[in-house]
């Protein structure tokens, strides 16, 4: 298949690419070798790249997962240790599940672990008597209907019964069951839970003990979506923590909020914090209203003119523009609408400080709810490009695989290409909180930022637009249509290339974009399809036409360069708002390459 | 002030009540040194009268337990307080409420009355000073309306006293 060959030399292109960004980096810093492996691989196999890093950092675990996992640790430690499964338990349950820690233990002082941890070496008979009083509701019994753990402290059933029954509706404390007897610190292990206990609360015994297993062991967490039921280990020490899980949920694994990537944890933490806190009220109370200047409860004033009586009890009349009594004020100061008090005043510089701090709190507010409204937005296409993932997998491949009959397998592309767009939302919706956070005064950085922004909001809104209102066309198609292999290359072509691109993206921002600012902006010579010289020519108009120039090779080579790069997707994109006179006729393979050719 | 709120005030269980006759037969027989329970009608809330033992700095005090028993003692722990005024010591709040850690997470229903009781006594002899909590007053206006202690979030710090 041809468009195979394209994707190769795609990521010919593509690691060239790469260089810009990893290259820039300083060599022998610590991730800097990391990163270098990560690219080779990538351009290397590009097939499954998703599979492929998956499996280096993480697992998911089904509950089934889970147990086996547990069950072959508490054989483990059971056959090592010569103790029986419900001892092996106790104590992994002790130390955390931790198959390593408890040999340690064990090994170093296994007195002391029987001692803290409740086992006896030798368990204890019950006192031998025909009747015996249960230490708990002090009736008699024969001893026959008496139970006792290994110390041989002996309880009636019911009583049994009765605490067992607390102990769980207690909570998960009860996997640390000990004896009831207040000098007995004898372990009650499931042996005994399962005798004991009803079969509801059996089935919550067990379900705290497969919790405890995930949430007592450092190298696990569950998924944190509603409804979820899978966990994730994590191998420590990789380079990322996203991770995604089976229910395609994706979360950072360190801080468990959604997956964050380029942003780091202290940035989403302190960006949800700014989202829900009160701290934003206060700006808007300062930006938006002036205290009573006898009471001084804040005002807001919505409309009407300029004189404000207070609430009750305050009452005071004054203006709102000078904020002096309104009895001073009349037809003398400039009426109800205006004070020439103020005006005056503010002509001396009188009202600068107060006037300027809520100018300042304004324009805080404003910038804030630029790049709120903007994540918020990527927010929510990205749950309805999520929808869309859904329906498409759901109902439209198969119409789809109907009416073009093209089996299912066949169609994967499409699917693949959702997949994209959900996570490039996903990103992109995070660059938001990423420039926010970016400092005003770096101004270079901040253009260059902006610019990238920009072109990854262009390059998704391409793949968007090809696999939702191009992909229609085919959907309503009576008969196969001929030119369906295009599309399938077009829109394969479109996610392999938006993929690097937000890859690229994520990568140089993580990276704190390195490569710009004062020190990086010497343009490499023979590299000016880099954005640096896109920045380098100040403004990127100049920069974008020379990348042009030294790109258009002919045919499939011009147009992977012209769709692969960050630096060459942005010619087409300006280039393709006009109309190309040559092309205009003409069948353009993919609909962009044209517009490279005819340059 | 004569009593704080009581836990739910549900009729005790049949197990409940049989337990606490045996305990009252057993208290009657072999009461532990130091305390006085006037046996009432009411089986669910025991008064109990303490005095401090002799060489101790509650030496000839004497104060009121009040034991109040839930529906399912002893799988539930009584709740325990001091009727005020309580003990100056700084496990015990001013409102009578005492920070032992057998009335709350500790407690195992193989424990009694009579065994609370010794413990509380050994709580007050071994104590060096005679001072509220530091964080009494904090406690007091976070317990208003009558909570019982039993909602308190207990931290037992210290295991010398």
């Amino acid at each position: 298949m041809d468009s195979e060959d394209d994707m190769h030399d795609a990521h010919d292109v593509e690691s060239l690419d790469d260089d810009f960004y990893s290259g820039d980096t300083p060599m022998g810093s610590e991730d800097g070798d990391a990163e270098y492996d990560f690219v080779d691989n990538e351009s290397e196999d590009s097939e499954d790249v998703t599979s492929h890093r998956q499996q280096q950092s993480y697992t998911i675990l089904s509950v089934s997962d889970i147990r086996q996992r547990q069950e072959e640790d508490i054989h483990r430690v059971s056959t090592v240790l010569s103790i029986s499964r419900v001892a092996a338990c106790v104590l992994l349950r002790h130390y955390k599940w931790s198959v390593s820690r408890v040999h340690d233990e064990w090994f170093a002082d296994e007195e002391n672990v029987r001692k803290v941890v409740g086992l006896l070496e030798k368990p204890v008979e019950m006192p031998n008597a025909r009747e015996l009083p249960c230490g708990i509701c002090f009736e008699s019994y024969s001893s026959n209907e008496m139970t006792a753990a290994a110390c041989g402290h002996p309880f009636c059933s019911a009583c049994w019964r009765g605490y067992v029954g607390t102990a769980i509706s207690d909570g998960p404390g009860c996997l640390m069951l000990r004896c009831p007897d207040p000098s007995c610190g004898v372990a009650v292990g499931e042996d005994m839970i399962r005798m004991l206990a009803s079969d509801e609360d059996k089935q919550k015994y067990s379900r705290y003990l497969l919790r405890s297993y995930i949430e007592d062991n450092r190298k696990t967490k569950w998924c944190p979506a509603p409804g979820c039921e899978f966990a994730v280990e994590f191998v420590m020490g990789s380079s990322s923590y996203d991770v995604t899980c089976n229910c395609s949920y994706s979360f950072c694994w360190n801080c468990t909020e959604e997956a964050h990537r380029p942003v780091d944890c202290a940035t989403v933490a302190k960006w949800i914090l700014k989202n829900c806190a009160e701290s934003e009220n206060m700006n808007w109370i300062l930006a938006n209203s002036k205290p009573c200047p006898k009471c001084k409860r804040p005002i807001e004033k919505n409309q009407g003119c300029m004189h404000i009586t207070c609430t009750p009890p305050c009452k005071f009349e004054f203006c709102w523009l000078c904020l002096g009594a309104w009895s001073e004020h009349g037809e003398r100061t400039g009426g109800f609408y205006a004070c020439n008090r103020y005006e005056a005043a503010k002509q001396e510089g009188a009202y600068d400080e107060s006037e300027r701090r809520r100018e300042m709190a304004k324009n805080s507010l404003e910038r804030y709810t630029h790049y709120y409204e903007r994540w918020a937005t990527n927010q929510s296409s990205r749950q309805k490009a999520l929808a869309d993932l859904h329906s498409m997998q759901n109902e439209k491949l198969e119409k789809l695989s109907d009416r073009q009959s093209q089996p299912e397998s066949q169609l994967k592309f499409i699917i693949e290409a959702w997949l994209q767009i959900v996570e490039c939302r996903r990103v992109l919706k995070w660059t938001y909180a990423y420039g926010y956070y970016l400092l005003e005064n770096e101004y270079a950085k901040r253009q260059f930022f902006e610019y990238l922004q920009g072109e990854a909001e262009a390059g998704l809104e391409r793949l968007h637009q090809c696999a939702e209102k191009e992909l229609q066309v085919y959907l309503e198609a009576e008969a196969p249509t001929k030119d369906f292999n295009y599309f399938r290359t077009k829109l394969a072509g479109l996610t392999s290339v938006t993929r690097n691109y937000f890859e690229n993206l994520v990568r140089a921002l993580e990276t704190g974009l390195r490569d710009v600012g004062p020190s990086g902006n010497q343009a490499n010579a023979n590299k000016n399809t880099s954005p640096k010289s896109l920045l380098g020519g100040k403004g990127g108009k100049s920069g974008k036409a020379k990348v042009i120039g030294t790109s258009s090779r002919s045919g499939d080579e011009a147009w992977t360069m012209a769709t692969i790069g960050l630096a060459s997707t942005a010619p087409t994109r300006t280039r393709g708002r006009q109309t190309c006179a040559r092309c205009a006729n003409s069948t353009g393979r993919f609909g962009l390459c044209c517009l490279l050719l005819c340059d | 002030m004569t009593s704080s709120a009581t836990p739910s005030r549900k009729a005790l269980s049949k197990i409940a009540s049989n337990r606490l006759q045996k305990e009252v037969v057993e208290w009657q027989v072999n009461p532990p040194a130091g305390f006085k329970h006037k046996v009432t009608d009411n089986i669910q809330r025991w008064i109990i009268d303490v005095v401090g033992a002799a060489g101790t700095l509650y030496a000839n005090e004497t104060y009121q337990l009040q034991v109040d028993f839930a529906e399912h003692y002893p799988m539930e722990a009584p709740q325990v307080i001091f009727i005020p005024p309580a003990p100056l010591h700084p496990h015990i709040y001013s409102n009578g409420h005492i920070c032992l850690d057998i009335l709350y997470d500790s407690w195992s229903p193989a424990m009694t009355v009579s065994s609370i009781c010794v413990s509380i006594l050994s709580m007050l002899s071994s104590s060096t000073t005679k001072q509220r909590p530091i964080d009494n007053d904090r406690y007091i206006k976070n317990c208003k309306n009558g909570k019982s202690p039993k909602e308190t979030r207990w931290w037992f710090h210290d295991d010398k006293i």
